[in-house]
């Protein structure tokens, strides 16, 4: 019956990975191959003709790629680009599906959490043969970036395309009602055990219903009207790139034994499990909601409610934030912590070629153009997001200054290189599976941060 | 006619008049309309073979299997199902799959008939119908985000209002012990037009001199409504539950564009559970086998209902 | 027939008798809860439509406000695709174009033969589970029965590698065949009105030499009108919100539906907040058709006294 079909679900909408991955007990049968395999023989760019399809998810970027594909066309007559965009939520299943039936498009926008899979899946199309073979300078890119796309086999399965920080966004008018300084928040030190200046910033920025101040007597934590530190949306699961991992980060704790290609997570150690208890102190003295409370509406829009003073988030959010109406915002970067220096996650995108793509030389040549100066500075003019390419980052940058946004805060971050990778590994998809409702029982009370040594254990299984 | 009590209401009618389904009582046997009714069958059959019993067969087959979707699967037996029986997810999404079906379909089910009844007697007002139904014409998925707005903890309009009276905020889809609750009720708001109406035009089926000759013997409207209405609405009465039961049991975008089976696993409903295994994680067999077990207690629920209501038969008869 | 006169009542489901001096306050208080369940019903829709009418950017400075946000009609023009992406933009929607009237007459075209094709199809084989008698009639029907419980994963994959096999990917005989032959829940629910339906119309049909071509177009069908009727609009409303499946099937601009369409203005990044004053103006102007044909046919809805033919 057709309300059984709408209940499986036109929405996929999930932060959650929607990508295949290998059961855990191991590999399947042969995975499907298309002509050349991943082994990467050159592609000859320069018999390149015809149409490329190429999808992306947002919207928002679609003018400037539109743009690229224009300019691709004029230099490439021969070539033209048909872009798609499919939202966020329907983007994997469209893509999955059609690695499955056969159609996917021949160049598509890759993430780093989903690309494992794909290697591992054999879907992407190794680019080292035809870069060298074209002279491609690879380094071109903001440092770091470009091994990110390396699988383990060492090979170059994707171009990149942009990157992401995460920095605190603050309230202007909160904070000035608080009789704090814009300057006052671009240096905060926190610690596990006192929380440093920076919780004693928060506890300050937070109010309750009667006016009082966290750090004043007679602080009501049941009855909060704004709080200091907001949570954008959730417990973070196992990454918890917006919500904590700019603290465990600058706690000398990395997420696996090595990044990339990591097989053994570090869940247990003590570094990781102190930051998570001070993390949830802070919910527990009122200053920042719940994980209940924050399950419903983004945290761009409790913000705009004028509900948080500060927030984590990430940059790719910097329009949704700065463009709310009657509110105004500042940037600030992410405090330092015992490590000595601050910490931001570092995420990126890429485009990939796919395997069974019908145009190889085609899409090889507007991947090349795609990670090229010619399109990401473009694409950085938009001031949408971080294109890759350093000289692109500084447009993006001057166009965010032109609109009234400082984004020195985020990169920052990639300037002092105190930034670390997301982490890169198999089993992606299962790892959150575990750790989700692991890291939902913790920051809710009902399981310690010690139990989080138990969900490591389930997580270091599957790599046997 | 009548024996004045109102226990057992005799209309006066033709006496081979039924109503209600006959299960082969009243045909002479041996007369079997075999051809003809393949012929009227055909397309449907067609139809359930191709796009129902095909996917199932070979469903069926990759729960056997370790299969990922993009590779050939691998056949492992009953592998699978061994895991499940011990996979103490799978039994927490039975379990809150069941407390959510529970909720859901008494609540829903009520509020049906009870609407039902209300446009029946009350109204004949097709604009009443019209409103009702209404929360039927918005996909599931927009219902789930509208009331995700609505309930919202921090800025939703229903605890703006629950402040405003002074009590304390309900966490309505963060807090584990609501989640259930919560999805179920905004179920209920969504389906429960569209079980109306179905409840209604079963209402239609029942004469009129019924209730005439339970007027004439004095029964109030409520009297009425328990010995006359609800025993004769028992076939549509079987059909709306077997669905609903159905619908309710497979709940899936709700929960996606909400909770997603959080807070820990508070919510995470067996469709939910399946759909995580099957494509988020690539345990496209395993995720397979949960499905036959939901299909097996699926089809036992409904034998049971089907049973326990005798939906082929009619008490007019 | 019973020949009393006796006073109708309430119980009669006639228009209720004026002037009566004794309020009835059963039906009091029976109007009142009609009327707290029509509100409940209706809030929403309220809420909705106040934030069609705001603007996106604004939309929860005010989160608790009963009336629109900074009102603007640029939600509705983002729909219709009257506005430019630079307006969309500086409202808060994404640039994403919208070739509103397109999408309106795709969605017609696929959800009127859908449910054309499954409403006629299945009452063929509902007359042939509730009125003809063949062996394995009742196991055959409970066969049909449990594709409701088929779990959608089995059937998703399954049937769009058929279409696309078929060549059929991005057209509409693609994107109706699933639904146009049957549907278990169309099956069950005619075949339950169709057990109710007098015998003896039927005999006395057959001793006028009727086959059964005849009886079920002359007869069965037109005094099925109430279900069919009610099938329809109820299958229609689902053909019109399907989603997942138009999603696979038919992403081309020449068969994409108004639901695919709606999808510009969710979350088009990860934890984004979706464009809300145009996703709500998009689902009133898409529930807006359906609710057209709703009151066009609601009247049938209703079945006159005669249903069983014998009054």
């Amino acid at each position: 019956m057709a309300r059984m079909r709408k209940k499986l679900g036109a929405v996929l909408v999930s932060a959650a990975a929607l990508s295949l991955t290998l059961s855990a007990c191991g590999g399947g049968g042969g995975a499907e191959g298309g002509g050349g395999g991943g082994g990467g023989e050159a592609i000859d760019t320069s018999t390149a003709s015809g149409e490329v399809s190429y999808w992306l998810w947002d919207a928002n970027q679609l003018p400037a790629y539109q743009a690229c594909a224009d300019k691709f066309k004029a230099a490439n007559p021969n070539v033209s680009v048909k872009i798609t965009q499919y939202g966020w939520d329907d983007y994997w299943a469209k893509l999955t599906n059609g690695f499955i039936a056969g159609d996917a498009p021949d160049v598509f926008t890759d993430h780093l959490a989903k690309y494992p899979e794909f290697v591992t899946q054999q879907q992407l199309v190794a680019l080292d043969e035809t870069l060298a073979k074209d002279g491609y300078n690879v380094d071109q890119y903001q440092p770091g970036l470009a091994d990110l796309w390396k699988g383990q086999d060492g090979k170059r399965y994707g171009l990149p395309k942009d990157f992401d920080t995460v920095a605190i966004f603050y309230n202007k008018k909160l904070v000035s009602d608080g009789g704090v300084k814009e300057a006052d928040l671009q240096n905060l030190q926190w610690n596990p055990q006192d929380g440093g200046t920076y919780e004693k910033m928060i506890a300050h920025l937070t109010v309750d219903e009667s006016g009082k101040r966290g750090d004043e007597p007679g602080f009501d934590k049941s009855k909060i009207k704004v709080y200091g530190l907001g949570l954008d949306g959730g417990s973070g699961g196992g990454l918890g790139q917006t919500q904590w991992s700019m603290y465990t980060g600058s706690n000398n704790w990395q997420f696996t034994d090595k990044n990339p290609w990591g097989t053994h997570y570090n869940y247990d150690q003590p570094a990781f499990q102190q930051t998570i208890g001070w993390f949830k102190s802070l919910i527990d003295k009122g200053y920042m909601p719940s994980v209940e409370a924050t399950t419903g509406q983004g945290s761009s829009d409790i913000f705009a409610a004028g509900k948080y003073a500060m927030i984590t988030n990430g940059s790719w959010q910097t329009n949704a934030f700065f463009d709310l109406k009657g509110i105004e915002v500042g940037l600030a970067p992410t405090p330092v912590g015992p490590s000595g220096k601050r910490a931001s996650m570092y995420n990126g995108l890429a485009d990939s070629i796919w395997i069974g793509a019908k145009n190889k030389p085609g899409a090889a040549k507007w991947v090349e153009f795609l990670g090229s100066p010619d399109c990401q500075n473009i694409v950085g003019e938009q001031a949408v997001v971080f294109p890759a390419i350093p000289e692109a980052t500084e447009k993006a940058e001057a166009a965010w200054k032109a609109k009234g946004v400082d984004t020195n805060a985020f990169t920052v971050q990639v300037k002092d290189k105190t930034t670390f990778l997301f982490p890169i590994t198999d089993y992606a998809s299962q790892i959150e599976g575990i750790m989700e409702p692991a890291m939902d029982n913790v920051l809710t009370g009902k399981a310690p941060p010690e139990s989080l040594t138990e969900a490591n254990n389930q997580v270091n299984q599957l790599f046997g | 006619m009548s024996t004045g009590a109102i226990e057992t209401v005799e209309p006066v009618v033709p006496s081979d008049f039924k109503p209600g389904a006959v299960r082969g009582t009243d045909k002479p046997p041996g007369r079997s309309e075999i051809g003809i009714a393949l012929i009227f069958i055909l397309p449907a059959l067609i139809g359930f073979l191709v796009f129902y019993l095909y996917p199932f067969i070979r469903g069926f087959y990759f729960s056997l299997t370790r299969y990922n979707l993009l590779g050939t699967p691998t056949f492992i037996g009953f592998d699978n199902f061994t895991r499940l029986f011990q996979d103490p997810l799978f039994w927490n999404a039975i379990l809150v799959t069941v407390e959510y079906v529970v909720i859901n379909i008494v609540l829903q089910t009520i509020l049906a008939v009870a609407i039902a009844v209300l446009m029946h007697r009350l109204t004949q007002s097709t604009v009443v119908r019209g409103l009702i139904l209404l929360p039927f014409l918005i996909s599931n998925v927009i219902a789930a985000m509208l009331w995700f707005w609505m309930l919202d903890y921090q800025i939703g309009l229903v605890n703006e209002f629950i402040a405003f009276l002074g009590l304390d905020r309900i966490a309505f889809f963060g807090d584990s012990a609501w989640a259930i609750p919560t999805i179920a009720i905004v179920n209920v708001w969504r389906h429960m037009g569209y079980t109306a109406l179905l409840v209604f035009a079963g209402l239609q089926t029942i004469p009129n001199y019924v209730y005439e000759a339970a007027a004439v013997d004095g029964s109030t409207e409520w009297k009425s409504f328990w010995r006359i209405t609800m025993p004769l609405l028992r076939p549509v009465l079987a059909l709306v539950l077997v669905i609903t039961v159905t619908g309710s049991f497979q709940v899936f975008d709700t929960v996606a564009v909400t909770t997603r089976g959080g807070p820990g696993n508070a919510s995470r409903v067996i469709q939910y559970y399946i759909y995580q295994k099957g494509f988020t994680e690539g345990q496209f067999g395993y995720a397979s086998a949960l499905c036959v077990i939901l299909f097996i207690i699926l089809a036992t629920v409904a034998v049971i209902q089907l049973r326990m209501l005798r939906a082929g038969e009619s008490d007019l008869a | 027939m019973a020949t009393t006169t006796a006073p109708s009542r309430d119980l009669a489901a006639t228009e209720p008798e004026p002037a009566r001096k004794r309020i009835n306050l059963g039906r009091l208080g029976a109007w009142i809860a009609m009327i707290i369940l029509i509100l409940i019903t209706l809030f929403p829709f309220y809420w909705m439509l106040r934030t069609a009418f705001s603007t996106t950017k604004s939309l929860f400075s005010e989160p608790a406000s009963l009336l629109p946000v900074d009102f603007t009609t640029g939600a509705f023009q983002r729909v219709l695709g009257l506005a430019t992406p630079a307006e969309a933009v500086a409202e808060g929607g994404s640039g994403a174009a919208v070739n509103f009237w397109l999408y309106l007459r795709n969605s017609v075209v696929f959800a009127t033969l859908a449910t054309a094709g499954q409403v006629f199809f299945c009452a063929l084989a509902a007359y042939a589970f509730a009125r003809l008698r063949w062996p394995g009639r009742d196991i055959v029907f409970f066969l049909f029965l449990t594709a409701l419980m088929i779990p959608p994963i089995f059937t998703m994959l399954p049937n769009f590698i058929l279409i696309k096999n078929l060549g059929l990917i991005n057209t509409f005989p693609g994107l109706i065949l699933p639904y146009f032959l049957m549907t278990p829940f169309a099956i069950f629910f005619l075949r339950q009105f169709f057990l109710g339906i007098s015998r003896e119309i039927e005999e006395a049909a057959k001793l006028d030499g009727a086959g059964h071509w005849r009886i079920f177009f002359r007869i069965v069908l037109p005094m099925s009108t109430a279900p069919i009727v009610t099938l329809f609009i109820l299958t229609f409303i689902n053909m019109w919100n399907e989603y997942f499946w138009p999603l696979l099937v038919g992403g081309g601009e020449n068969v994409r539906v108004l639901t695919l369409a709606i999808g510009i203005f969710r979350s088009q990044t990860p934890q984004g907040s979706p464009d809300w004053a145009g996703l709500m103006a998009a689902v009133l102007v898409a529930a807006l058709p359906i609710l057209i044909l709703f009151f066009a046919f609601a009247k049938k809805v209703v079945n006159s006294i005669g249903f069983s033919g014998l009054k």
